[in-house]
């Protein structure tokens, strides 16, 4: 159900805002809007889209949460340390113990900083 | 002045592209045995790792992983009845049962023999028949590539097994997301939302590497609840005697032909290929009782297909610019990133760069035979590296290698974006390989469709009335509407375990 609903939402709206391009460039868009829409109604009678569970939730969008954090703070300088910083608590939410963490952050951390940094001369900070 | 294939086999005898090629089948080999990562993965996380040096070191290291991750899968399923990648679910029917009864060694000695001659046998058919097959496709007018790619694109309908209305959908998105930038004929700005950053659509390698990647990572955080059972210590003889040879060559050689066919169909990859070669070598067999239990015959027929797949699938990339699998969807990305665009003129122009493609598979293929025999027991090994820290790693490769694109931020939210789609399309059963199609095939078809209108002066029958168009057309409504039959039959009675 909600996956069907979400195309529908999309195949309308990519259908209605195809109207205000041009002929040319809102053509295919148009088309492509129209099908989903069209095809995303099967699909509400389909027993497999009518929502699924999701285990682990907590640990999946602490994931998420950590990440969206760590992507707020790029470019703000030490990379090294908010990397191995985001691994720790990475790895401590997965059930690591504190030291095997920090020792794979840590050599984890190292390696992308020599290799991407050092090695292939991208700027991480 | 050297001919094409003569410059094409210097370009490979450079130390470091032989260096690129060996790290990229280890690695290949070590994405492939470890249970969630996979070869589309491994090529999509690696690729930005090739930013920095040649284009032929670049392929060299992706055609290697793309090698060595196939039969690397293989080592998983024999030893822990876990495929590594998907193409490799069959080969636990039969290869688990063998190791089960003391066979390990052998399992694993056919899964690096066979292999390897699947592969190489694919890679002389893409020798063979790449260079004609590009020919003909020279005479493509842009209506004939419309034709193409909406056959490309409705075997959406064909991998999405009885999802057929999930799996379009999927590719509907795809679609979709390949109008985002500027339109390829008027460069008017399309679904840009006023972020310059989209003018130039949405990157194809961050959008893989969130599917394969991250999207892989969620969905195992969320299923994986206990850990893989140990791998049996001891192995045993490795390489097959005669008797075992002439048992399995017919089977084999079967099972290579339809990897080939298989690889060579859009978006049809190994698991396709493995499960129909086994079925169809169970059914020729004078010991059908065996399959399923530990018949060599059945692991040889999977081993074969699933690594055939790749010289078949390379020919659909490389001479029309249609992926013949996931892992070619994701190397059309790496492709492109140096300045290669696959299609017929490619081998008009660069011939001896398709040649150097050639050469570097059957290096890759020949190293992985050596790898697989010699080193099958340390890879086993790696099966105990706990999953927390494969995962962290993606996430960090992942979010570093998206950045590493354009040293652009927004390329890391589009990775996040398409790895939460992932997770989430995963736990709806949603297949993947459509969307990555549609995002591939979708600016190609628009703009030959609209190119091909623009020549007839907007008549549909001088577009669909061309003679190649027509038998397309025909393609695409078979290729529809045979999974809706298929999907409406009741399930028929296979051997399948």
């Amino acid at each position: 159900m909600i996956t069907a609903l979400a195309f529908l939402a999309l195949g309308l709206y990519l259908a209605a805002s195809a109207w205000r391009l041009p002929e040319g460039p809102g053509a295919f868009p148009g088309a492509i809007g129209a099908a989903m829409a069209l095809l995303s109604l099967p699909a509400f009678r389909d027993r497999g889209s009518g929502g699924f569970r999701v285990e682990n939730s907590r640990t999946i969008a602490a994931t998420l949460a950590l990440t969206v954090l760590y992507l707020l703070v790029w470019g703000t300088g030490a990379f090294a340390l908010k990397t191995a910083l985001y691994l720790v608590l990475l790895l401590r939410l997965y059930g690591q113990r504190w030291r095997t963490a920090v020792t794979v952050a840590v050599v984890m951390t190292a390696a992308v900083t020599l290799g991407f940094q050092y090695g292939l001369r991208l700027t991480l900070e | 002045m050297h001919p094409d294939w003569m410059a094409g086999m210097l370009a490979v005898l450079d130390w470091r592209v032989l260096s690129f090629l060996g790290a990229g089948v280890v690695l290949g080999a070590i994405f492939g045995a470890l249970p969630g990562l996979t070869a589309a993965m491994g090529i999509a996380v690696l690729t930005p790792l090739t930013f920095w040096v040649s284009a032929e070191q670049g392929l060299a290291m992706l055609l290697g992983i793309y090698c060595g991750a196939i039969p690397g899968g293989g080592i998983t399923a024999i030893l822990v009845n876990v495929p590594g990648t998907p193409a490799s679910i069959a080969t636990t029917w039969d290869g688990y049962p063998l190791a089960q009864q003391g066979g390990a060694g052998l399992a694993l000695g056919f899964n690096a023999l066979v292999s390897g001659f699947g592969q190489l046998a694919s890679i002389a058919f893409l020798a063979v028949a790449a260079f004609p097959i590009a020919e003909f496709a020279l005479r493509f007018g842009p209506a004939e590539y419309f034709g193409l790619t909406l056959f490309g694109l409705s075997m959406m309908a064909g991998v999405s097994g009885r999802r057929v209305v999930q799996g379009v959908l999927a590719g509907l998105l795809g679609l979709a997301l390949s109008t985002v930038g500027l339109d390829p004929l008027t460069a008017y700005p399309r679904y840009t939302f006023g972020r310059s950053e989209f003018l130039d659509g949405i990157s194809f390698i961050p959008v893989m590497i969130g599917l394969f990647g991250t999207g892989e990572v969620l969905a195992q955080i969320a299923e994986r609840h206990g850990k893989l059972q140990a791998p049996p210590e001891a192995l045993g003889r490795i390489w097959p005697n005669r008797a075992e040879w002439k048992q399995v060559a017919p089977s084999s050689l079967a099972a290579t032909g339809i990897g080939v066919i298989v690889g060579a169909i859009p978006a049809a990859g190994g698991d396709i290929a493995s499960v129909i070669s086994w079925e169809q070598a169970r059914r020729l067999s004078r010991r059908q009782e065996d399959f399923g239990k530990g018949s060599i015959e059945g692991l040889a027929a999977t081993c074969a297909s699933c690594n055939a797949v790749i010289g078949g699938a390379m020919t659909s990339m490389l001479t029309l610019g249609i992926p013949g699998d996931g892992p070619t969807a994701v190397l059309i990305g790496a492709l492109l990133i140096h300045g290669i665009q696959p299609g017929p003129m490619l081998f008009r122009n660069n011939g001896d760069l398709v040649w150097t493609i050639v050469y570097l598979l059957a290096l890759a293929s020949l190293l992985m035979v050596g790898i697989g025999l010699a080193a099958s027991r340390p890879l086993a090994r790696m099966l105990r590296i706990p999953d927390p820290w494969l995962w962290t790693g993606v996430l960090l490769f992942g979010i570093v290698g998206s950045y590493a694109l354009n040293n652009a931020v927004s390329d890391v939210w589009v990775m996040l974006a398409a790895g939460v789609f992932g997770f989430l399309a995963r736990r709806a059963a949603m297949p993947l390989g459509p969307l990555v199609l549609g995002l591939i095939l979708g600016p190609l078809m628009e703009s030959n469709l609209r190119r091909a209108l623009i020549l007839s002066r907007g008549h549909w029958g001088g577009v669909l009335g061309r003679p190649i168009v027509v038998f397309f057309l025909l393609a695409t409504a078979l290729s529809l509407l045979w999974p809706l039959w298929q999907s409406r039959r009741p399930a028929g009675r296979t051997g399948t375990p």
